[in-house]
């Protein structure tokens, strides 16, 4: 296309400036505008189809931009983006984590293991962390990971595990991808390296998205990436804006990068491999975690959460303000690496007290707290006893120990201690009811005498208190009365208060009554006198019509004062302090009436309404929340993502401890309500396309879905159109299917990826292509299954009446018989019939018909067979392997497995086979024609005397003739005749054909002859003609 | 049978028939175990008794896959819960309680079944123990579609009444089923601006009702002028096997909130004198009084079935207002914290401006919670 000059040599477009076609154009361009121009309105709708398409397309536009609305549940301080490091070994995981870690860090970091959290800017922190090049790794990461840097080898290009990583991503909520090209300078060539990029490049947009980013890391000096191409990587991982993906924001989770074991030492000495109790840390992602959930730690299973802390951030974010990070701000937490003050080693935990690190000035280790704590101690236990106080009111003064033991007298002049005794006496008194008429249920405020709830309600720290009433008396019901009751009951003065259902516990009669009370919702007024009741509160009822006194902001004559009153501006010397509170009530009136007027000119669509419904939401949860103290907040809400908790766990298996390995990652995931427990799954599911193979029933099939990975065996079936579950013995090629299986309940909608293996040694993988073979969604759970099977049963009819037949050979008992009368049946020629009742024990029914069927006749009954789904779940458990072990687990075989491996080899059955099919000729009778017949036949259908051959039979021999010698005479002659005649022929048929060719070749000379002369004429002709010419 | 349950140890246990229901319900909500033992260990008569088995057997109907386990003595129950299945259901409630009873458990199920539930219920409509079938209708069914996102279908009509001892009533629950529920806030109760009621009448006089509704208005028209009362008088086979009467008054408020008072003849059987139909109808007036003078945002029956749909909402902030929290109420609130961890913030609700003159009736209750992230995991996508 370039010339050597670089100019484009190919031809211009010329635009035609004169011509027919160009007047043509300019004549109606002119006479178009000049109407519109005269009267533009009148021009505005000129076709109904144009407009319908104009008003389509911009539905279409607008309905592109609506999203589902959700609400926004991040929190104000995020936990650390978590970057997952993706690729093949050899690759470069490792040097880039550790390059990134020096960028942002300053501190060497040589030996990188587990997770490392960095301060990387004033509002951002990440988490890092290498993925091994094995599934369950890469399946557990790419659940949680926010950001994906997916390594490359440039010079090799795309591996498998690539791919895999990709679908795996796809299925389980795709994460923020980039992708980085490594080893470049091992390709020399210019060309070859800027055809290398552009290939991948455009390979990988297609796997991702068109223009996703794909950074190039041209090279490695000293053992590192260049400076400049890490710091542009850093800018580009800092500004990533996260995705809210389905899942995470209904589930919680978190990545583990710490962990303690604190079993006792002694239970561990006498038995290496008891259950342990431990602890992980790490930060909380997702929604709020609340110590009822269960939780799911992917590779080793379900647990029940013993109790869970929020600690102080170990890495946290600077509190100033400023323009960049100071050195002290820039901390680097990575426990597991042995940054954070611990070291892990193969059986011991080392704790590091000395100030080596940047961060130690802060102690956040707690094992360094405690001892640090121990150091300080200067006085004994006693001492400290003493003076320790403790506050049983909030606004209480702080009671000792030596209050209580000798000074009772003091408290009772204390001006606070009487309004606690006061409170305590009334409590007391409802408390004492409660507890012994609790089987009358009157509602507490009803006993409450009006004075006592004007005294109380607005003092603040009786707020509190109806929590605690609520919540703390849940404890003595389950059984923990004692603690309480054994400290209480030897101290009248304080005890009095908390002693609610002390009396109770010695009285099983009364006991009972609380345990065993009647079960209603209604609350019970039989004991209240409602006469007296109502005439004593009758002032109170009446507010609560519509005839009692209203509200200021609602009663209608104030709103009409308030309506009348000066107009701000106009009064100059308004009187702003007594009014100002009126005049704000104003203003927020016609505020709101502004904002409804404003909000209804708009609020026409079902979009926009949903929209502003889920934004007040999530500003009502904000506001809610963050208007609660820090205790009720977490007792609430449970604790809240981004805070750094510690989780205890018990009864650990040892192994987990033993064989820890920091670099596959702990990923912990919460369970909502209900996704604990075991039922059937149905799932639709399609085989991949990259899998060359497809999957028979009931095989083991490697599930990932939810946080789980699990082994289990799949039926597949296939929605019929009245929605009958059909059972399939293998998977269609190329369109989706059902299966169902035996698994952990997960919402309907989750995504789940299949696989027939997770092993990860070369001879396995050697000879397995893409190793994810399904993939799908879960659409619903069950207790029960409903896959069915066709089944014919086919029986014979042993004797026919008319239309009833007995038939046998369908079912074995009379049992099965009595368990289908009634059932349709069928003749395989189509007539149609019922089963009526069993005849004999061995199966035998009688079953009438429509027509009268043939004792030849096969009877056919189409029936459904239900197939059970085994009740097979085994989660996968490589976490608790041995260390060389964890990437070999290892579950059930499929059958073919199995028999490879036992060498069995398929004995069918040998009705199955194919054998040559022998047929008999078909032997007919003779054909006989009744002599009336015979006589009434034309002679050309009358059966003839003699046996006639038709076919020419040679078996059947001829009579011979035997002649008189005149006859044979006669035979003689004329025989001689005929041969001297038919001689006679012959000669004359040679003598004609000579004398025929004879002709032809005479005739064919002269033919010749009459040529050549017309030749030599033409040519004499041609002659003379070109001499004269010539002359 | 295989344990369908992943976790060790995922069993809540109690002593005790009380709250029974509760625990039972929010088993099957939640899907954990519950196991209840020492049912009245003390009692004459000790174990479950037949009305509970009955609840038993119902929630056995309606799921799919529960595990029941009782011991010979009755006094031990184990139940572990499935799969809520929901459907077309026909049921004979036990004459010891009201369809009531077995009506409060089936509306908490109701929106997270597989299929719209459907269920036939036959027995004692109304009684003095349970909220009856009326009460439910007039103030329940409002709090439940306050919390649907669509309620068409929602029904509950009553076909036949049925008083004790022998009951013959019919009342049939229709209800669809939701993803998911919404969060509420209702902070306003309003001022009751309306009273209307029914006095039904079963195989006695039909002036009985007349006269109830005259004694009745007697107490209301001092406070509010517009009353009206309809009477019921049901003849042949709407009226149930036992004779009986009573009256059911709604007073509802200018924001829709709705509060139900009930009161019923005294059983003959139970060598108690003979009701008076004037007394009757007083003591209902004066019932729906205290009731509104408790006030909230919900009846006192709706509380706890408010505070069950609070908690499985989405993990959203949801805030009501209440009257006095009922035992009832505090024991469910307790109960939700162990089978669903939530944990309500119960405060007293002061409103800013609030003049101790305008002050309407008794002091209220605000309730906060974050819902558990519930959704329903039976219905099934195509």
């Amino acid at each position: 296309m370039n010339n050597l000059n670089g100019e484009n040599t190919e031809k211009k477009h010329k635009v035609k400036c004169a011509g027919g076609k160009v007047d043509k154009k300019k004549k109606l361009k002119s006479e178009t505008a000049e109407i519109k121009e005269k009267n533009p309105k009148a021009f505005t709708f000129k076709s109904a189809v144009k407009a319908e398409q104009r008003f389509r397309r911009k539905q279409d536009i607008e309905t592109k931009k609506q999203h589902v609305p959700v609400v926004d549940r991040t929190p104000i301080e995020p936990p650390p983006l978590l970057v997952a490091v993706v690729g093949p070994p050899k690759v470069g995981k490792t040097t880039l984590i550790v390059n990134l870690v020096k960028l942002f860090s300053k501190t060497p970091l040589s030996d990188i293991k587990g997770p490392v959290t960095l301060v990387m800017g004033k509002k951002q922190r990440i988490t890092l962390m290498e993925c091994k090049n094995d599934i369950n790794s890469m399946i557990d990461l790419a659940k949680v990971a926010d950001l994906v840097l997916v390594l490359c080898d440039a010079s090799f290009g795309f591996e498998m595990e690539f791919f895999e990583f990709l679908n795996i991503c796809q299925v389980h909520g795709m994460p923020k991808i980039i992708g980085i090209l490594t080893h470049l300078d091992m390709i020399k060539n210019y060309q070859a390296l800027k055809n290398t990029k552009r290939m991948l490049k455009h390979r990988f947009w297609t796997e991702v998205y068109p223009g996703a980013k794909l950074f190039y890391l041209s090279g490695i000096v000293h053992g590192e990436y260049l400076k400049n191409e890490i710091k542009n990587l850093g800018r580009f991982i800092s500004i990533t804006k996260l995705r809210s993906l389905s899942w995470r924001s209904t589930h919680s989770y978190l990545l583990v990068d710490r962990l303690e074991d604190i079993t006792s030492q002694e239970l561990v000495r006498r038995d290496l491999q008891c259950n342990r109790n431990i602890l992980l840390y790490g930060y909380l992602r997702g929604v709020p975690l609340t110590k009822q959930n269960y939780i799911h730690i992917a590779g080793v299973g379900d647990q029940k959460i013993h109790s869970v802390a929020s600690l102080n951030d170990p890495c946290p974010l600077p509190e100033r303000k400023k323009r960049a990070l100071i050195e002290k701000e820039k901390l680097l937490y990575a426990p597991f690496s042995g940054l954070g003050g611990i070291v892990y080693d193969q059986d011991a935990v080392y704790v590091e007290l000395a100030g080596s690190h940047s961060y130690s000035q802060q102690n956040n280790s707690e094992s360094y707290a405690v001892s640090a704590n121990l150091l300080d101690t200067k006085e004994t236990l006693d001492i400290k006893m003493k003076q320790s106080k403790i506050k049983i009111f909030s606004h209480a003064e702080n009671v000792g120990a030596d209050d209580i033991l000798t000074e009772n007298s003091k408290i009772e002049n204390s001006k606070e201690v009487n309004f606690m005794e006061n409170v305590k006496g009334n409590i007391t008194d409802k408390m004492k009811n409660i507890g012994n008429k609790r089987d009358n249920t009157v509602s507490l405020e009803i006993k409450f005498d009006k004075n006592f709830i004007q005294k109380t309600i607005p003092s603040l720290h009786f707020k509190r208190n109806l929590m605690k009433f609520i919540y703390d008396h849940a404890l003595n019901d389950i059984g923990e009365k004692d603690v309480i009751k054994t400290d209480i009951n030897n101290d009248n003065n304080v005890g009095n208060l908390f002693m609610l259902n002390s009396n109770e516990n010695q009285n099983h009669k009364l006991k009972h009554l609380t345990t065993d009370l009647l079960d209603s919702s209604l609350p019970s007024l039989q004991n209240l006198k409602t006469n007296d009741w109502v005439n004593l509160n009758q002032n109170g009822i009446k507010n609560c019509f519509v005839t009692g006194k209203w509200r200021n902001n609602e009663n209608a004559e104030e709103l009409l004062k308030l309506d009348d009153l000066p107009d701000f501006d106009s009064d100059e010397d308004y009187d702003y302090s007594t009014d100002a509170e009126t005049m704000r009530r104003k203003k927020l009136q016609l505020k709101q009436k502004f904002d409804t007027a404003y909000d209804n000119f708009y609020k026409d669509d079902f979009y926009d309404e949903l929209k502003t419904r889920i934004e007040k939401q999530s500003e009502l949860n904000k506001q809610l929340l963050s208007n609660m103290n820090e205790d009720v907040r977490v007792e609430v809400e449970g604790c809240r993502p981004g805070m750094y908790v510690k989780l205890e766990l018990h009864d650990m298996p040892a192994e987990f401890i033993n064989n820890f390995e920091p670099s596959y990652p702990i990923v912990i995931g919460a369970l909502n309500m209900g996704e604990e427990n075991i039922g059937y799954v149905n799932v639709k599911l399609k085989k991949h396309r990259w899998y060359n193979k497809i999957l028979k029933t009931k095989d083991p099939l490697i599930v990932s879905m939810g946080w789980r990975r699990f082994q289990t065996l799949p039926l597949y079936f296939k929605l019929e159109d009245d929605l009958k579950c059909r059972f399939l013995k293998y998977t269609p090629q190329h369109v989706s299917c059902c299966a169902q299986f035996w698994g952990p309940v997960t919402p309907q909608n989750t995504g789940f990826l299949a696989i027939q293996n997770v092993q990860n040694c070369p001879e396995v993988l050697k000879d397995q292509g893409f190793r994810i073979v399904a993939t799908g969604t879960v659409s619903e759970l069950d207790q029960s299954t409903k896959v069915l099977k066709k089944l014919k049963l086919v029986g014979n009819p042993i004797k026919i009446y008319k239309k009833t037949a007995f038939i046998s050979g369908m079912f074995n008992s009379s049992l099965e018989v009595a368990k289908f009368e009634g059932a349709k049946i069928k003749t395989v020629s189509g007539i149609r019939g019922q089963v009526k009742k069993a005849v004999r024990d061995n199966g035998t029914f009688r079953a009438t018909f429509e027509d009268k069927i043939q004792l030849s006749d096969v009877i056919v009954c189409r029936t459904w067979y239900a197939v059970d789904v085994p009740k097979f779940y085994c989660p996968i458990t490589n976490l608790v392997l041995p260390k060389e072990k964890k990437d070999l687990w290892n579950g059930v075989k499929t059958l073919r497995e199995l028999k490879v491996e036992r060498n069995i080899k398929e004995q069918p059955s040998s009705d199955s086979l194919y054998t040559a099919i022998t047929k008999d000729s078909k032997v007919f009778k003779p054909l006989i024609i009744p002599k009336k017949l015979q006589v009434a036949l034309p002679y050309k259908d009358k059966p003839k005397n003699c046996i006639l051959s038709k076919n020419n039979d040679k078996r059947i021999e001829r009579v011979t003739v035997v002649r008189e010698k005149e006859e044979r005479k006669i035979m003689e002659m004329l025989k001689m005749l005929k041969t001297t005649y038919d001689y006679k022929q012959e000669q004359q048929a040679v003598a004609t054909k000579k004398r025929i060719q004879k002709q032809q070749k005479e005739k064919e000379m002269e033919e010749i002859k009459k040529k050549a002369k017309v030749q030599s004429q033409k040519k004499n002709f041609m002659r003379l003609k070109s001499n004269a010419n010539q002359h | 049978m295989p344990k369908a349950v992943a976790v060790k140890g995922n069993v809540l246990s109690y002593k005790g028939s009380a709250y029974l229901r509760q625990r039972l319900v929010l088993a099957v909500l939640s899907g954990k175990s519950v196991k209840i033992e020492d049912i009245r260990k003390y009692d004459i008569d000790p174990g479950i008794q037949e009305f509970e088995v009955n609840l038993v057997r119902l929630l056995d109907k309606v799921t799919n896959g529960s595990y029941i386990k009782l011991d010979e003595t009755g006094t031990s129950l184990f139940f572990q819960p499935g799969m809520i299945h929901g459907g077309t259901i026909e049921h004979d409630c036990s004459l010891d309680r009201s369809i009531g009873y077995y009506l409060e458990v089936l509306i908490l199920l109701a929106p997270f079944c597989k299929n719209p539930l459907h269920v036939t219920l036959k027995g004692v409509t109304n009684n003095k123990i349970d909220p009856s079938v009326d009460h439910i209708k007039a103030s329940v069914l409002p709090v439940l579609r306050k919390f649907m996102l669509n309620d068409e279908g929602l029904e509950l009509k009553i076909l036949k009444r049925g008083m004790r001892p022998l009951g013959g009533g019919e009342v049939v629950f229709k209800c669809p089923i939701q993803n998911q529920l919404n969060p509420v806030h209702i902070l306003n109760q309003g001022k009751v601006k309306r009273i209307r009621g029914t006095a039904y009448a079963v195989r006695v006089s039909p002036t009985m009702a007349n006269r109830m509704v005259e004694a009745a208005k007697g107490v209301l028209l001092k406070f509010i002028p517009d009353v009206f009362v309809t009477t019921d008088h049901c003849r042949g086979k709407q009226s149930g096997n036992s004779p009986g009467f009573g009256i059911h008054l709604v007073a509802e408020t200018t924001e829709g909130v709705f509060y139900s008072a009930e009161a019923i003849s005294n059983l003959v059987a139970e060598d108690k004198e003979p009701s008076v139909a004037e007394d009757v109808g007083v003591t209902a007036a004066q019932r729906l009084l205290i009731e509104i003078y408790q006030g909230g945002c919900v009846d006192s029956v709706a509380q706890s079935i408010a505070c069950v749909f609070m908690t499985l909402g989405q993990k959203n902030v949801s805030r009501i207002i209440v009257g006095s929290l009922t035992d009832y109420t505090i024991a469910f609130l307790r109960n939700i914290r162990d089978f669903f961890g939530i944990t309500f913030k119960v405060d007293y609700y002061i409103e800013e401006d609030s003049n101790p003159e305008e002050q309407e009736g008794a002091p209220k209750i605000s309730l906060i919670c974050i819902g558990a992230g519930y959704t329903n995991l039976n219905k099934r996508y195509l």
